[in-house]
C-alpha cells in the first residue's frame, strides 16, 4: 500500500465514520429495534394524505347544495346520504357497477390463469417473449386509446360489421351497451390480473407438479388439488385488484356504454362537474369507498391475508 | 388582411382608451392608472374554449385579431365547461390566481358562476353599447357575464333516413325503426322543456309540471337513445351509427361541412334557443385583468362578432349582420323578434335554478 492510498482510504474510513456518528444522532442506537417503522413513514404520510382528503370529503358529504349561491350550506345534515337512499338510480347504478366488477373480475382470472401458466411453463423462450410482450404491449396504450380503438373496431362502420355485410349477415350491436363495458374492461383489466398470477404460479415447483403425478394423480386432478390451491394467493391479490379497479373505472362506461349503462364513478362525476353538487359527489364516493374497502377486508377475513403470501415473524402464514 | 383590420384596430384603441378612461372616473381606488395596466401587458391571455369547430371559429374571429392588434398572444384551454368551473372556484375561494382569464360558457353555467361570486363585472365594457337586448344577463346585477351570441338546438338528421322528408315531429324519435340510432346530450340539456312539449305539456307547464317531458323521456328510454356530448354527435352521425340527433345547430353545420351528410330542421314543437357569454374570473393580477376585459371587449366589436358568428353560423348579438348565405332564412338562426317567438326560450334563472333536479330526473329515467 503506497502512501497516497493510504491516506485516500483514510479519508474515506473517516468519512464513513462521519456519516456513522450522524446517523447515530438522528437515529440512535436504542431506535434500532424501530427501523421497520422508520421505512414505513413514506407509506404513512402518503395514506395519511388520501386520510386527510377523505376527512375533507366527509365533511363535504354531510353539507347540502344551495342553489341560490350554488355554494354548500353551513350547517351539517345526512340529506346526501338521503338522496342516494331516497333515489333509487344510484342504487341501480351502484349494483350495475358492483355486477360488472364481479363479472369482469371472474373473467379476467379465468382467462389469466392459463396465459399466466404457459408463460411461466413453457420451454420455448420465444414463446415466453412473445406472450410477455403481448401482455406489456396494452400497458403503453392508455385506456381512453383503447376504448376508442374498439369503438373503430366493434361500431356500426367496423371491422367486425364491415365483415358481416360483406358476408350478406346483418349488422350486429357491438357496442354502446352493458356487453360492451365489460368487454372492454375484460380487456383491460386481463393484463393486471395475469401480472399478479404470474409470480404464484412460478413459486409452484415443477417438481411438486411432477410428484403429483408421480403419485397416480392425472393432469386435471394435479391442477386441482396442487396448481390451483397453490396458486391461490395469486387468485386473490389479481382478484382484488381486478375488482377494485373494474369499481372505480370511469372510461370504459363513458366511452362504450353510449351514455346509459354509467357506473358509480360517472355519478360522482356528474354530481361533482354537471350540476355542481360537491356534497351529494363526495357522499356518492364515500360509500363507494367503503363498498370497496368492505368488500377487501371481507375478502381478507375469510381467506386470510396469508393467501398473499404475507407471513408472521416465525414464517407462519399470517390470517 | 392587414386593411380588414384598419379599423379594428381603431375602434380598440377607442374602447381601450373608453375603458381606462371610465374605469379611472368611476373608481377612484384602482391601485394603478389603467394607462398604467395598459402598458403592462401580460405574457399571454388563456381562454378556455370548446374544441372542434367552436375553438376554430374562436381562433380566426377572436384570438388571432386580437393577438395581431395587441401582440398578446391568446393561448386556448380546451378543458370541458364543467371542469374548469371548480378549479376557477376553487381558485378564487382559495385566494390564487385562477387558471384561465377568460371563460367562454354557457350561459347558464356563467349564472351559476355568477350566484356564486366569482366573476368580474363587465360593466364598464365600451362595446356593451348598442348591442341586441340578448346581450343582457338575466336575473343578475350588472354584468358579471355577457352574453355574446344565441344559438338552437336543432333536430339533426341524416336525409338517407327521411326519404319523405324532414321529421315534422320530435315525436319521430319515438319510432321503433329508429331503436337505438338517436342521441341526446347526456344530461338533457337543450331537450328537457322540448320533451315537454312533445310529451303533450304546454311552455307554461315549465318548470312546475315537467311530468309530460319525463313521460316522453320513458317512452323514448324504451328506444335506446345514445346520449353523448358535441364531439360524440359528429362521431357518431360519421360513422352512421345514429340517425337522428337533438345537438346544436353548429355541430351539425361542422358536420356537414367536413363532408357528412347531415340536415337539420325545426319540428312543430320547437327547439330551445340559448346563449353562451363570456367571463372573466376573480382574482387575476390587475393588468391580467384588464386584459381579459379587453379580450371580451373586443370579442363584442362589429368585426368579432362578424367573423366568429359567421364561423359559428350563429347570429350574433352585435345588431345589423347578415347571416352566413348557407344560413339564410334558416329558423336555426333568429334573427327577428318573431323567429325567437317561434323557439322555445327558458331564462336563466329558470334553467339555473332546475338544471340539477332536470338532470337527477333525466338520470333517473335514462340510467335506469
Amino acid at each position: 500500500m503506497t502512501p497516497s492510498t493510504h491516506r485516500r482510504y483514510t479519508l474515506t474510513w473517516r468519512l464513513l465514520d462521519g456519516i456513522e456518528r450522524a446517523a447515530a444522532v438522528v437515529w440512535p442506537r436504542r431506535l434500532h429495534a424501530h427501523t421497520g417503522y422508520l421505512l414505513l413513514t413514506p407509506a404513512v404520510l402518503l395514506v395519511g394524505l388520501l386520510v386527510i382528503g377523505l376527512g375533507y370529503m366527509a365533511e363535504y358529504s354531510l353539507r347540502e347544495l344551495d342553489l341560490a349561491t350554488y355554494r354548500l350550506v353551513e350547517d351539517y345534515s345526512l340529506t346526501n346520504y338521503q338522496t342516494l337512499i331516497d333515489r333509487p338510480v344510484y342504487t341501480r347504478v351502484f349494483l350495475r357497477t358492483l355486477w360488472a366488477a364481479i363479472l369482469v373480475t371472474a373473467i379476467s382470472l379465468a382467462l389469466a390463469f392459463p396465459y399466466a401458466y404457459v408463460m411461466v411453463r413453457t420451454g420455448s423462450a420465444r414463446l415466453r417473449k412473445l406472450l410477455l410482450i403481448a401482455l406489456f404491449l396494452p400497458f403503453f396504450i392508455g385506456q381512453v386509446v383503447r376504448a376508442y380503438g374498439w369503438l373503430i373496431v366493434l361500431g356500426n362502420e367496423g371491422l367486425i360489421n364491415t365483415a358481416l355485410t360483406g358476408l350478406g349477415l346483418p349488422r350486429l350491436d357491438l357496442i354502446y351497451n352493458y356487453p360492451a363495458v365489460i368487454f372492454g374492461l375484460t380487456q383491460y383489466m386481463l393484463p393486471f390480473a395475469v401480472l399478479m398470477i404470474v409470480p404464484a404460479v412460478a413459486a409452484i415447483g415443477e417438481d411438486v407438479e411432477l410428484a403429483s403425478e408421480g403419485l397416480g394423480a392425472n393432469w386435471l386432478q394435479t391442477f386441482r388439488h396442487v396448481v390451483l390451491p397453490m396458486a391461490k394467493p395469486g387468485f386473490i391479490g389479481a382478484g382484488v385488484v381486478v375488482f377494485t379497479l373494474t369499481l372505480t373505472d370511469f372510461a370504459m362506461p363513458e366511452i362504450l356504454g353510449g351514455g346509459t349503462s354509467d357506473f358509480i364513478a360517472s355519478s360522482i362525476y356528474d354530481s361533482f362537474f354537471q350540476i355542481s353538487d360537491f356534497g351529494l359527489g363526495a357522499a356518492i364516493a364515500l360509500v363507494l369507498v367503503a363498498i370497496g374497502s368492505l368488500l377487501a377486508i371481507a375478502i381478507f377475513i375469510l381467506v386470510g391475508t396469508g393467501t398473499l403470501g404475507v407471513t408472521d415473524e416465525r414464517g407462519r402464514r399470517a390470517g | 388582411m392587414s386593411r380588414r383590420f384598419i379599423l379594428p384596430r381603431r375602434r380598440f384603441l377607442q374602447g381601450t382608451a373608453g375603458l381606462a378612461g371610465t374605469a379611472a372616473l368611476g373608481t377612484g381606488l384602482v391601485s394603478k392608472p389603467m394607462s398604467a395596466l395598459a402598458q403592462d401587458r401580460p405574457a399571454e391571455i388563456i381562454v378556455r374554449v370548446w374544441g372542434g369547430a367552436w375553438g376554430d371559429a374562436m381562433r380566426a374571429g377572436v384570438a388571432d385579431p386580437f393577438t395581431e392588434m395587441t401582440g398578446i398572444p391568446v393561448r386556448f384551454d380546451f378543458t370541458e365547461d364543467n371542469e374548469i368551473r371548480p378549479r376557477i372556484w376553487a381558485a378564487v375561494d382559495q385566494g390564487r390566481v385562477p387558471p384561465i382569464h377568460v371563460n367562454w360558457d354557457t350561459t347558464t353555467n356563467a349564472t351559476i358562476s355568477a350566484l356564486r361570486g366569482v366573476t368580474v363585472d363587465l360593466s364598464d365594457l365600451p362595446n356593451l353599447d348598442g348591442l341586441l337586448p340578448l346581450h343582457e344577463p338575466v336575473g343578475l346585477e350588472g354584468y358579471p357575464l355577457v352574453n355574446t351570441y344565441a344559438y338552437v338546438y336543432v333536430c339533426a338528421y341524416r336525409p338517407e333516413a327521411f326519404p319523405d322528408g324532414p321529421p315534422q315531429s320530435w315525436r319521430v324519435m319515438l319510432d321503433p325503426q329508429f331503436r337505438g340510432r338517436i342521441a341526446l346530450y347526456d344530461d338533457g340539456i337543450g331537450f328537457n322543456p322540448i320533451a315537454v312539449i312533445a310529451g303533450g305539456g304546454t311552455l307554461d307547464d315549465i318548470p312546475d309540471n315537467m311530468e309530460p317531458g319525463y313521460e316522453f323521456y320513458r317512452q323514448l328510454r324504451e328506444n335506446q337513445p345514445l346520449l353523448g356530448e358535441d364531439p360524440d354527435f359528429t362521431a357518431w352521425f360519421q360513422n352512421g351509427e345514429i340517425d337522428l340527433a337533438c345537438t346544436i345547430s353548429v355541430n351539425a353545420r361542422a358536420a356537414r361541412q367536413s363532408g357528412i351528410n347531415v340536415e337539420w330542421t325545426v319540428p312543430e314543437e320547437g327547439c330551445k334557443v340559448d346563449t353562451d357569454g363570456l367571463w372573466v374570473p376573480q382574482g387575476l393580477p390587475e393588468n391580467e385583468e384588464y386584459w381579459a376585459k379587453e379580450y371580451v371587449n373586443f370579442a363584442l366589436s362589429r368585426e368579432a362578432q362578424e367573423r366568429w358568428c359567421s364561423l359559428l353560423g350563429l347570429p350574433p348579438v352585435y345588431p345589423g349582420l347578415a347571416p352566413p348565405e348557407d344560413l339564410v332564412g334558416d329558423p336555426a338562426y333568429p334573427t327577428t323578434e318573431e323567429d325567437f317567438a317561434a323557439l322555445v326560450s327558458i331564462p336563466s334563472p329558470t334553467l339555473v335554478a332546475n338544471q340539477p333536479i332536470w338532470f337527477q330526473n333525466f338520470q333517473e329515467i335514462f340510467q335506469g
